[in-house]
């Protein structure tokens, strides 16, 4: 059956009809068109599908779409803001935190999520914080980097200048 | 998903009562949904309608009384659980085997009650909860019953729980609010994987306790140790109660193994 659900998704609302066993990544991705999310294992074990869901990191693969039905939901597709990056892209673009990219949405809303609870994680923190995604290329160390960058934790020397 | 279902989200329990009364079809209640959504997409469970049990207020239940002891209502997270003041004071023993559950955007989702009814034997909460001597509250359309947690587990995947009836919340008395708690997992990666092996430890005034899971069908509690207990005595006892298996994840003497060393970091670390 098809139920009638409304979401905030990045700021802009939208209404649609959703079949009930369908997930939220399925949703965003073939409803919405929001290809930005990925879909990994499909099993709440890579992370790829990550997204914000009332302020929370999940798995968008493990919910339903009808679950989120007056939600509000960030995605990477958020994260420009007018032409630029955040300084979270920036970061990773800057340190090579991106080689395939497939990882990278997910990446990005669970460390967006760390970092609102701890606004400069220490090293051990980001690697815990990133447990639930996996990176096949980059060996996390480029990413590890970029969070701390991110976070205002690098020194000049070490990190590299945002050009904002 | 591959399979097709209805998706019903009740707000009073009554509702719950009468959707699983229905015996005609198959029903599945949930919160989290992080095992039942696997299962699903797995082909493993095929449900003709999921019940969502989140808008019912009384299942989010969450309080802690050093009388009463703490309540974990139906739809409590794991992180929920991690973050309470109480918990990380009184019950430390659940938020450090909190913490090593699956991942944070999992534990953002399951749930405690969940992670218990699974009754995977590898699962995180029931040895931690075993140890407090919890207890699981049980309702159906007759009435609510209390099971003890060492009772309500039965097998792999299998517990007292009958097809009309939901667990509405555990109950952990407060009489071990000042023990000091340990638990160790083993897993192959940082992050979401299922524990090879892992020991729990409670150590209070005039007690010892562990509970030790994926070493046996179900978590395995080896209770009332005096506590000048020696860690070979321990780790005999521990021995002879454990029937590991081999599996894809080790073999059954790396398995026995572990629960031994584990024994010993715990007796280490609780002084």
């Amino acid at each position: 059956m098809m139920v009638r659900i409304t979401v905030r998704v990045n700021g802009k609302e939208y209404t649609r009809e959703v079949v009930e066993s369908k997930t939220l990544l399925h949703f965003l991705r073939e409803d919405l068109g929001l290809t930005g999310t990925k879909e990994g294992c499909g099993a709440g074990e890579c992370g790829a599908c990550t997204v914000i869901l009332e302020g929370h990191a999940v798995n968008s693969c493990l919910i339903l779409a009808v679950e989120a039905d007056g939600s509000t939901i960030e995605t990477i597709e958020g994260e420009v803001k007018n032409g630029r990056l955040s300084r979270l892209q920036e970061a990773f673009h800057n340190h090579h935190a991106v080689q395939c990219g497939f990882c990278t949405p997910g990446m990005i809303m669970t460390i967006k999520d760390l970092l609102r609870r701890k606004p400069k994680p220490s090293r051990d923190e980001i690697i815990d914080g990133i447990e639930g995604n996996f990176c096949r290329c980059t060996g996390y160390e480029q990413i590890i980097e970029a969070v701390l960058d991110a976070s205002g934790q690098l020194g000049e020397s070490e990190g590299l200048k945002y050009a904002r | 998903m591959i399979h097709d279902f209805r998706y019903i989200r009740p707000k009073s329990l009554e509702e719950v009562h009468d959707l699983l009364s229905n015996i005609s079809e198959q029903g599945c209640v949930f919160s989290g949904g992080t095992d039942l959504f696997v299962d699903i997409r797995a082909g493993l469970s095929t449900p003709d309608f999921v019940v969502d049990l989140k808008a019912i207020e009384s299942l989010h239940q969450f309080s802690f009384d050093k009388q009463e002891g703490l309540i974990i209502g139906a739809c409590v997270t794991v992180n929920e659980l991690i973050r309470h003041a109480a918990v990380q004071k009184h019950y430390s023993i659940l938020a450090t085997a909190g913490r090593e559950l699956a991942t944070h955007q999992i534990r953002n989702r399951a749930t405690v009650v969940g992670n218990v009814v699974t009754a995977s034997p590898c699962g995180d909460m029931a040895s931690p909860l075993l140890c407090l001597d919890a207890e699981v509250v049980v309702l159906s359309s007759k009435g609510s019953r209390n099971i003890l947690l060492s009772d309500f587990i039965t097998g792999v995947k299998s517990t007292r729980l009958r097809p009309d009836e939901i667990v509405e919340k555990i109950l952990v008395p407060g009489r071990m609010i000042d023990a000091i708690g340990g638990y160790k997992k083993l897993k192959r990666i940082r992050g979401h994987d299922l524990g090879v092996v892992s020991v729990a430890l409670l150590k209070g005034k005039d007690t010892l306790r562990f509970a030790i899971s994926s070493a046996a069908p179900t978590p395995v509690l080896l209770t009332d140790f005096p506590p000048s207990t020696s860690v070979r005595d321990i780790q005999a006892a521990a021995q002879r109660a454990i029937s590991p298996i081999d599996d894809v994840r080790c073999s059954k003497e790396y398995r026995a193994f572990m629960v031994s060393a584990f024994i010993e970091r715990l007796m280490n670390e609780a002084g």
